[in-house]
């Protein structure tokens, strides 16, 4: 109940969090104006527009990045400047961790959604499936909110802490080969497809646009087959960090 | 009562002995001063009273309960004012406490009236609904006490709470913690500023290299130390008085003139005040006369030593 | 020098800045070249992002110097404002230079087709110009070291997009296409054009200029706001 009570603070935070805000709302809805403008008319072989795949890849890479304000903001409470009131306080703090990850993957995905609803309301994109890619988009922030967590408790610098989170968030867009194509190697190519998060999102949304939900189910499970087996490193980590 | 206290407690850190051994009761309705030069363990005593840090050996116990000292009853009675401003900058002053109330469980009515209280204690009610981030240095002091506040903790660890503000704030933090004395809150105060221990304390202990040193009331240290007092006699003629005799005096252990002034160091309650003011008079008029007593300044310094104090990464 | 030493030995203190400064120059060397855009290989148009970075990551010195009063202390030294700026940004040139250099000399060993590798040193050299004194100018106006970056961060990934570093211009609309010229960015990618269709090299001259024409109106900008 005492955590509970502090669920509310912990959105309002993010929510007055302009930095955030900036980083993850309006860059990617002023890239993605600006790139609806250049690749307006423009179709790929299949016949789709190009602006689809895009706005659907950076609407996914976005979520990459999330994790950094629950890491921020845990590393603020538990382990630097209000650490010790926190540790002197009668509450559980491994639950208001836990807590903060939650507010946070919402808050990353609730901004995934909204520019969804951007692209679809002002730039006129037709999604899909919105159920589905929601699903991929909440998957996305919880994976990157875990990953966040194993490194500020993994670490003793918080400043590598986001380095390394920033390595994890252009590492896959980078390997992805979003920006320039990757060596023809088999490590680049397991990481530039079923080693990659954001391949696999992108992947699965793709899978069911034309209909072939085995091979959605199978590259969105592997997401969350991810999710899976970081989430009981996290509590070890963040255990082992909070004693 | 005793309300917290530490027994033969040790903590190191590699080699060195933050808490070397150390002893210390806090006993109910009290405001303990704590002093001590940088590195002396004041924030490492604070850290393992309160539970944040583990200590190697010894026995801690609050409230009574040294099985169990840091259970969530009694951090529930416990509070501590961090020497780091440790605020939300992203939330109001009101929400912040509302925060900090939630998690030592108060809940709707009762949490609204704690907050309103302590913000109207620390004098910020009108900035209630404000963002810290604009508060200057003593606002941000204040509202960094009042976290603190919303739990009317019965024993209240304020570590260096008035570091770098302005004069008003202090007074007014100094007035707080009176006020809260008087509320039944046991308060044990850590600061290097000697004139608020000897406003405030009614009991002051010196800590240095991790060992308590010296402790008792304001008045006990100064006694304990006053082994000379300097008189200062301003004359009208002081190549006339006859130096050899006032040293002569028992109890006279250094006289020397500069311009018009006469400085006797006199062993202290020797009285020989009377002595040496009766020589002087027979040889000089003498207009004015200044006996300089110690204070708890000279006591800290002849305790803990004058030389500097510099260590690599002090806690 | 004394301030121009600092300026240096303090850029290389930092592991994050050491790494950046030194790692993200090599890897552009490696980068694989695109099938008829970008006009070098990757890693040569990029190196233009990375300079915008580095150039921002550097001058955050400068505001960390005046967000905690360092600027304050040395404005009542025996030391000009512009003897301070100047150094500083003398050191921040060095670096600069010395990463566009690791980046032409690595490609040219590396085997890179860099058509004139010297047009392309000088290139560089001038959009790191530009690219100091937009950041002395951007930081200028910030109090916050990390908003300052973040924002910075923001626009320089819009002014890669806009000036065609990030995809060919070729496919904008007119409209965009218009609006690019008045970027930095695109003076940096039409350089990079420039160079890689051979052209005279009065057009080299032409962007080189122009670039250095930016840095002096940033740099005028940057440097009459005192920063105190």
């Amino acid at each position: 109940m005492r955590v509970l009570s502090t669920v509310r603070f912990t959105l309002l935070r993010l929510m007055r969090n302009y930095i955030v805000l900036l980083l993850l709302l309006a860059v990617p809805i002023a890239l993605l104006t600006v790139f609806s403008v250049i690749l307006s008319g423009m179709v790929d072989e299949a016949g789709r527009p190009y602006f689809d795949q895009t706005a659907l890849t950076m609407v996914l890479a976005f979520q990459l990045f999330g994790g950094s304000t629950v890491m921020s903001y845990l590393n603020e409470d538990l382990f630097a400047r209000n650490r010790e009131r926190m540790t002197v306080a009668p509450f559980n703090r491994t639950l208001y961790a836990f807590s903060i990850l939650l507010a946070g993957s919402a808050f990353s995905f609730l901004l995934g959604a909204a520019i969804m609803a951007y692209t679809r309301l002002v730039l006129g994109l037709v999604w899909a499936n919105w159920g589905w890619t929601l699903y991929l988009i909440a998957l996305m922030a919880v994976l990157s909110s875990i990953v966040c967590v194993i490194f500020v408790c993994g670490v003793k610098s918080f400043s590598t802490a986001e380095r390394l989170s920033e390595v994890y968030g252009v590492g896959f867009v980078l390997l992805a080969g979003l920006f320039f194509p990757m060596p023809q190697h088999a490590v680049f190519e397991f990481m530039g497809s079923y080693g990659n998060p954001l391949t696999l999102s992108v992947g699965a949304v793709r899978a069911v646009e034309i209909g072939n939900w085995n091979e959605a189910w199978f590259q969105a499970n592997i997401v969350l087959a991810a999710i899976g087996f970081l989430f009981p490193v996290m509590l070890v980590m963040g255990r082992r960090r909070l004693r | 009562m005793t309300l917290a206290s530490m027994q033969s407690v040790l903590k190191r850190y590699g080699s060195c002995a933050a808490l070397d051994y150390i002893d210390l009761e806090i006993h109910e309705g009290e405001i303990v001063g704590l002093l001590g030069p940088n590195g002396a363990g004041k924030t490492t005593l604070i850290q393992a009273l309160t539970g944040i840090l583990p200590v190697d050996q010894g026995r801690i116990s609050l409230f009574g309960d040294s099985r169990n000292p840091f259970s969530d009853a009694n951090k529930q009675k416990l509070g501590l004012v961090t020497q780091e401003i440790a605020v939300f900058e992203e939330l109001t002053a009101k929400e912040g406490l509302e925060f900090f109330a939630g998690i030592y469980g108060l809940r709707r009515e009762e949490k609204k009236k704690r907050v309103a209280e302590a913000l109207e204690f620390v004098g910020l009610s009108a900035y209630a609904n404000k963002v810290p981030h604009k508060f200057s240095g003593g606002m941000k002091r204040r509202l960094n006490i009042a976290c603190a506040l919303t739990h009317r903790p019965r024993l209240l660890i304020m570590d260096e709470p008035t570091v770098g503000i302005d004069p008003q704030s202090r007074n007014h933090i100094l007035e707080s913690v009176q006020k809260l004395r008087e509320q039944g809150t046991t308060i044990l105060y850590t600061t290097h500023c000697m004139e608020e221990v000897q406003e405030i304390a009614s009991r002051v202990v010196i800590l240095d290299q991790g060992q308590v040193v010296k402790e008792g009331t304001v008045q006990q240290l100064i006694e304990t130390v006053r082994h000379e007092e300097t008189i200062i006699f301003d004359v009208a003629d002081p190549l006339g008085i006859p130096l050899r005799q006032v040293e002569s005096i028992a109890g006279v252990s250094q006289v020397s003139v500069s311009g018009s002034r006469i400085t006797v160091i006199s062993a202290a309650g020797a009285g020989n005040l009377d002595r040496i003011l009766s020589v002087v008079q027979q040889h000089s008029g003498v207009l004015g006369i200044q006996a300089d007593k110690p204070n708890l300044e000279d006591v800290f310094l002849t305790l803990t030593g004058k030389q500097l104090r510099d260590r690599e990464g002090s806690r | 020098m004394t301030i121009f030493y600092f300026t240096l030995k303090r850029s290389f203190a930092n592991l994050a800045n050491l790494i950046f400064l030194t790692a993200a120059p090599i890897a552009c060397i490696f980068l694989p070249a695109g099938e008829g855009w970008p006009p070098l290989a990757y890693g040569y148009a990029y190196f233009g992002i990375v300079i915008l970075f580095v150039a921002i990551r550097l001058a955050q010195i400068m505001m960390e110097d005046r967000v905690k009063g360092i600027l304050k202390r040395l404005s009542v030294a025996p030391v000009r404002y512009f003897s301070y700026l100047g150094q500083h940004l003398l050191a921040y040139a060095v670096i600069l230079i010395l990463q566009s250099a690791v980046v032409v000399l690595g490609g040219w060993i590396a085997g890179q087709e860099l058509h004139r590798p010297w047009a392309l040193f000088a290139l560089y050299v001038s959009f790191s110009f530009a690219a100091l004194a937009m950041a002395l100018a951007w930081i200028s106006v910030f109090r916050s070291k990390d908003a300052a970056f973040l924002f910075y961060m923001s626009l320089i990934v819009l002014a890669a997009l806009l000036g065609g570093i990030i995809l060919p211009l070729e496919i904008f609309p007119d409209l965009l296409r218009r609006i690019a010229v008045i970027l930095p960015t695109f003076w940096f990618a039409e350089g990079l054009k420039s160079i890689a269709s051979a052209q005279p090299f009065a057009d080299n001259v032409r962007i080189n200029a122009t670039l250095c024409l930016y840095a002096l109106v940033f740099l005028v900008l940057g440097s009459t706001r005192r920063m105190q």
